[in-house]
Parts: structure tokens; C-alpha cells; sequence
């Protein structure tokens, strides 16, 4: 299985190698959205109080409009890294209806290769860009932050090792989940149509009702209820407590963790059953 | 894993390239291969002689295609065994059967001595498929792409590399080993295919349509790679393809399979024999005189048919009858102005199979062409 596993990950490392243009195109996105929508669009909820309102309240005000953020761009910064883990995963399935339209994925079910190798080593380079693309936002919205005259992520927490942990293992966790589940669609569908119009169908609800983007302080009461439950939500609340302090959060960041884990599991699981079933031979 | 495939390789491959000491050639023929015991589905031990055993496959699409209908044949250890069909008869269908990538709806098949459904995964190990379609991945350089696919089966990464290398020496690739596969030419693919196919040692290949495309020269030199691993290695084949003169050459047996059925089963020649041998035109400088009768006795003759001066005879062998109607032509005072001698093709006998051409295109092939002309022209200069 490992043999399998090893020889079917460095195919897809190889081809994702090879294909720089497409490795440019994905840093393009999060790197429009750090440099110029975080910087034009870096709301302030102090400019709706009364003019002269002590500091005190302004500071108290912005906190709470931004869940402890001292800003929207160190809000969005921290949501943006949730934005990618997802959008970041979209093509992952169409490289599998290619590869069926190539006759490549014929050939590989022609070996004996498991099926958990199939899917592992696709699943493993699929994750991978993510999760780099994941930090690479991070690290990013922090260096801005250093740069005179732009708009960063300011970290207003100590994050300790246990945090960076916790940061880690929500960035690796959303982008699995995502990734499997495109992964299956690419399994499961044979006409990239299909997949790309189920693939808008899931990718925009999901993230339009997470609060990566939106300020929380603006977000109707449905709307923070909804999103609540939303994986997004849940990646970037652990990311936004231990960046920014857990003050403004119901639950602390290790049961947000939980709820991220739970969701993986459950989606991993229907992934494992579907996959399984057809990658056997056709009835 | 790997050292499972290893242990495979001493017990399979291997024993492969000892001399074969039995070639069955008559119709039906089963070969004398080791034999393997297996259970089949009622549990009760039976046991068989062939490379591939399909017994009573059956393949129904959307509960009412029956693309399959019923197949059922053997192949003998070592054997080249050609499947012809026109497109849609059921080829492919059978072939994805065989190599556990579909299951049947009825009836069973065991392949390398392991029945398909019951353990795909060992079937897997043990055969080498080259499908219809290019499956090489073109953003892969050739080495890649065949040490890629060892490690599907298992071989450890040395091993692997090993392999690829004698591979891509063996196929004439070492020029363009480390090119992308996507800038091959036709040819240059389908030989990495091959490569691809065979760097786990598998006792049987399916070949699937593997010359489709290519032009003669690309045929050509892959049936000449075929050819050598035949020899060198004993390996058995099984193809599928619509090139009627391929199957003629390469094959030792054949099936002929038509809406699913197979038709008729034979060497090419036996096959060929059941239309009553050849057929023979000739043309007399005499077009008044009727030399019907005078045909019609001579050894082999089955019919003769005279149009507009030229007499079409139907023959059990055109080498033998060409020499005396010659000579007793022109003793009757009417020489021979020319003369034609034409083996029936596998195309004839599938329109006398099936009423109905192979190919609307089909014809004599070049290589039934080369060999009548050899023969007549041995045989009329033996009797000079």
C-alpha cells in the first residue's frame, strides 16, 4: 500500500511541478484579495459614533464589531485563510475527470493499486496547495503589516506553541475536508460541466454563509446562526481566537477544533463509502 | 508487498521462459499449460488448463444490450489468440471482463488460474493490458511514466528503476526517456505502452485494438516487439483487433465474435479452409474456345466459372493447380495470358460467417498478396 502510495503522490507532485502557470494563477487570488479588497475595503466602525466618543468606547466597539480583531484587515486576513483552504481545493476533482478523459485514471485502475492509494495520493497533493496557499495568505497579511502605508495583520494575542498548533491543525483539517469532498464529486462525475457547476453550487454557499469574510458586528442574527455550524467558520474562529484572544467567543478554540474534526470525519466517511463503491469494478 | 511480487515473479514469470514443449493448434484446442485449482462459485474444486478460461460471459447494458452473449473459450499457456469482430461486437467488453475492470452479468472467467471475481486484485498482478486508447501520462517523461506504474504494483522505487531502464532499452526509447510523453510520436506511445504493460512481468497480455492509429511502420515495428517478447519470454497473448492481416500473422488461434457471439473459432488457416481452399482466375489467349470441361477434372477443382474469357475456379490449393491447368491449356491449344491466385482473407470468411464484410474496404492484404505471389511463383518455376 505505501509502494502504491508513494509512486501515485510523486506522480502528482510531478504534474503539479510542471505546471507553474497554474501555481502562479492560485497565489493571483488571495494575493488580489490581501492587496487590494483588504485595502480598500478596511471598514471602521468607529466613523458611526458620535464624534468625540472616548477612546474606551471606540476600542470596545471595534473589538466586538470584529470579534476581538483590532481591525478588518486583521479580521479578513485571518478569514482569507479560510477563504483559500476552499477555493484553493476546486480543481482537484477536475484533475481526476481529466485524467478518466486521458484514459490515465483507466490506467491506473488497471493495476492492483488500492483504491486508498488511488485516492490517498490525490488527496495528499490536493491538500498540499492549500494548505501552502493557506500560510502563504498568513504570512503574507503579517509581512503587509511591516510595510508602511499598507493595511496588516496585527496579532493581538500571544500565540504560544499550543496555539500555532491549533492554527495548523485548522488550516490542515478545512483543507482536507474540502479537498475530499471535491475529490470525490471528481471521482464520481465523469463531465467536467457537471463537476464544475456541483462544485459552484456547494463552493458559494459555503463560503457566503461563513463569517470569513463578513465584519460580525454586520452580520444578521440568522446569518451568525447559520454560520456558526459552517466549517469555514469554525477554521477561522480557531485561527481569529488564537490571534486575536478567545474574549469575544462562546467556546474556546479546542471545541471549535472538535467541530471541524467531527464535520472531517463525517465527510471523509461518506467519501471513503462513495469512492470505494466506485472505484470497484462496474457492475 | 513488493516482496510479494517478487515471490510472484520466481513463481510465474519465470516459469514462463522455459521452453514450451506443447503448441495447440486444431479448433478448440485447450493446450497443455500447468493446470490450476480453483473454486468456483458453488464452492465444488474444478480445474482448468488455460491462460484465460471465459466460460458462458455474459454482459447486459441497461438490463437490454446484451453486449456480450454468452462467450466462452480458452486459451492455451503461451498462445496468441486473436479476438475479430467489426466495432461494437462485444471486443472490448470481453477484454474489460477478463481484466477484472467490469463485471460480468453472467457466467465467469479465470485468468492466470485465478477466477476474476473472485480475487480481481491477483488477476491484476498477473496480466498487462494496452488498451484501445493512449493511456500514457503526458506530463510524465517516459521513465517516469513506467516507474510510476511499477509502483503501482508494489515494486520498490530500486526495482522499479531497474526495470524502467531495461524497459526503455528493450523498447528503442532510450533517446526519449527523459522527454515528455505528450511529444512522442503514435509509435513511440503505444511502445511505452507496452513498457508500461509489461514492467511487472505478467504472464498475460491484452492487447486491445494496440495498432489503431498507428501508421504501417508503427504497426509494423510493434508487432515486431511482440514478436520477440513472444519468443524471448513465452508470454500469452490475447488480442482484440480490426487489422484482419495482424491477426492472420500474429495469431495462433482466433475467435470471431459478432453481436456478441463467437461465430467460429480456429487457426487462420483452418478458418480460412473452411471456404474450400483458393481461388484461382485465369485468362487464355483463346477467348473462343470453352475450356470449362477441360478445367473441371483437374486436381483440387471444386467449381469453375467462365466470364467473358476468364475462368474463376475455386480450388484446395492454388500452387498445386496452377502448374497443370498452365499445361494442360496450352495443350489444348489455349495459353495461359494470365493468371491470379488468391487465398480467401479472414474479411471472406467473416462474410461467410456473418453474410456480411468485415470492412467495406477490406481486401486481399498486402501480406496475403506476398505470399500467394511467393507460392505460385515457386511452384510454377518447380515445374519448369
Amino acid at each position: 500500500m505505501l509502494t502504491e502510495l508513494a509512486a501515485l503522490t510523486r506522480r502528482e507532485f510531478l504534474k503539479l511541478a510542471r505546471n507553474p502557470q497554474a501555481i502562479l494563477t492560485s497565489l493571483m487570488l488571495p494575493l488580489l484579495y490581501l492587496l487590494l479588497f483588504g485595502q480598500g475595503f478596511n471598514i471602521n466602525p468607529a466613523q458611526f459614533l458620535p464624534p468625540g466618543s472616548p477612546p474606551a468606547e471606540v476600542h470596545q466597539v471595534v473589538l466586538t464589531y470584529f470579534r476581538g480583531a483590532p481591525d478588518y484587515y486583521s479580521y479578513f486576513a485571518a478569514g482569507m485563510v479560510g477563504f483559500v483552504s476552499v477555493t484553493a481545493t476546486l480543481f482537484i476533482g477536475a484533475n481526476v475527470i481529466f485524467d478518466k478523459l486521458f484514459g490515465i485514471f483507466k490506467r491506473t485502475r488497471g493495476t492492483p493499486a488500492p483504491s486508498a492509494a488511488v485516492f490517498g495520493s490525490r488527496l495528499i497533493a490536493g491538500a498540499a496547495q492549500p494548505i501552502a496557499l493557506a500560510f502563504f495568505v498568513l504570512g503574507l497579511a503579517l509581512l503587509f503589516g511591516r510595510i508602511p502605508g499598507l493595511n496588516g495583520m496585527d496579532v493581538t494575542a500571544n500565540v504560544g506553541a499550543l496555539g500555532a498548533v491549533e492554527i495548523v491543525l485548522a488550516i490542515v483539517l478545512l483543507s482536507l475536508m474540502f479537498a475530499t469532498l471535491f475529490l470525490m464529486f471528481g471521482i464520481l462525475l465523469e463531465v467536467p460541466q457537471t463537476y464544475f457547476a456541483a462544485v459552484n453550487l456547494l463552493n458559494l454557499p459555503v463560503l457566503l454563509t461563513s463569517d470569513a469574510l463578513y465584519p460580525w458586528g454586520s452580520m444578521p442574527t440568522w446569518l451568525r446562526n447559520v454560520s456558526q455550524y459552517n466549517p469555514v467558520s469554525l477554521a477561522v474562529n480557531v485561527l481569529r481566537e488564537t490571534l486575536f484572544g478567545a474574549s469575544y467567543y462562546p467556546y474556546s478554540a479546542g471545541v471549535y477544533l472538535l467541530g471541524l474534526f467531527a464535520w472531517s470525519a463525517v465527510l471523509i466517511a461518506l467519501a471513503i463509502f462513495l469512492v470505494a463503491r466506485a472505484l470497484r469494478p462496474v457492475e | 508487498m513488493g516482496e510479494r511480487v517478487r515471490r510472484l515473479d520466481r513463481g510465474g514469470f519465470e516459469d514462463l521462459k522455459s521452453p514450451r514443449t506443447h503448441r495447440p493448434t486444431g479448433i478448440g484446442a485447450t493446450g497443455g499449460g500447468r493446470s490450476a485449482r480453483v473454486l468456483d462459485t458453488e464452492g465444488t474444486r474444478m480445474e482448468h488448463h488455460g491462460a484465460i478460461v471465459a466460460e458462458g460471459l455474459v454482459k447486459v447494458y441497461n438490463g437490454s444490450i446484451r453486449a456480450v452473449d454468452g462467450v466462452s473459450f480458452e486459451v492455451a499457456p503461451g498462445e496468441a489468440f486473436g479476438f475479430l469482430g467489426p466495432n461494437g461486437a462485444g471486443k472490448t467488453t470481453t477484454v474489460s471482463m477478463l481484466s477484472a475492470g467490469l463485471k460480468p452479468t453472467q457466467g465467469r472467467a479465470m485468468v492466470g488460474g485465478i477466477e476474476v471475481g473472485r480475487d480481481p486484485e491477483e488477476v491484476k498482478r498477473r496480466i498487462g493490458v494496452i488498451f484501445q486508447e493512449s493511456t500514457a501520462d503526458g506530463d510524465l517523461t517516459g521513465r517516469e511514466n513506467l516507474e510510476v506504474a511499477a509502483g503501482c504494483y508494489g515494486i520498490s522505487p530500486s526495482e522499479a528503476h531497474e526495470r524502467s531502464e531495461a524497459l526503455i532499452e528493450q523498447m528503442q526509447l532510450t533517446d526519449a526517456a527523459d522527454r515528455y510523453a505528450k511529444t512522442y510520436s503514435g509509435g513511440m506511445r503505444r511502445r511505452l505502452e507496452l513498457a508500461v504493460g509489461l514492467v511487472h512481468r505478467p504472464k498475460i497480455l491484452f492487447l486491445d485494438e494496440p495498432t489503431l492509429g498507428l501508421d504501417p511502420q508503427g504497426r509494423a515495428g510493434f508487432w515486431g516487439f511482440i514478436q520477440k517478447l513472444r519468443r524471448e519470454t513465452g508470454v500469452t497473448v490475447f488480442i482484440t483487433t480490426h487489422y484482419l492481416d495482424e491477426a492472420d500473422t500474429m495469431c495462433d488461434r482466433l475467435a470471431i465474435i459478432d453481436h456478441g457471439k463467437i461465430v467460429a473459432t480456429g487457426t487462420p488457416n483452418e478458418l480460412k479452409d473452411r471456404l474450400g481452399g483458393d481461388v484461382v482466375t485465369l485468362k487464355t489467349g483463346n477467348d473462343r474456345k470453352d475450356l470449362t470441361e477441360l478445367i473441371r477434372p483437374l486436381a483440387g477443382v471444386a467449381s469453375v466459372q467462365k466470364q467473358d474469357g476468364t475462368y474463376r475456379i475455386k480450388c484446395a490449393s492454388g500452387e498445386t493447380f496452377v502448374p497443370i491447368a498452365v499445361e494442360a491449356c496450352a495443350r489444348a491449344g489455349a495459353g495461359v495470358t494470365g493468371v491470379t491466385v488468391k487465398r480467401p482473407s479472414l474479411d471472406e470468411v467473416f462474410l461467410e460467417l456473418t453474410g456480411r464484410e468485415f470492412r467495406e474496404d477490406e481486401g486481399p492484404t498486402a501480406t496475403d498478396r506476398a505470399v500467394i505471389l511467393q507460392r505460385v511463383q515457386g511452384a510454377m518455376s518447380g515445374r519448369r
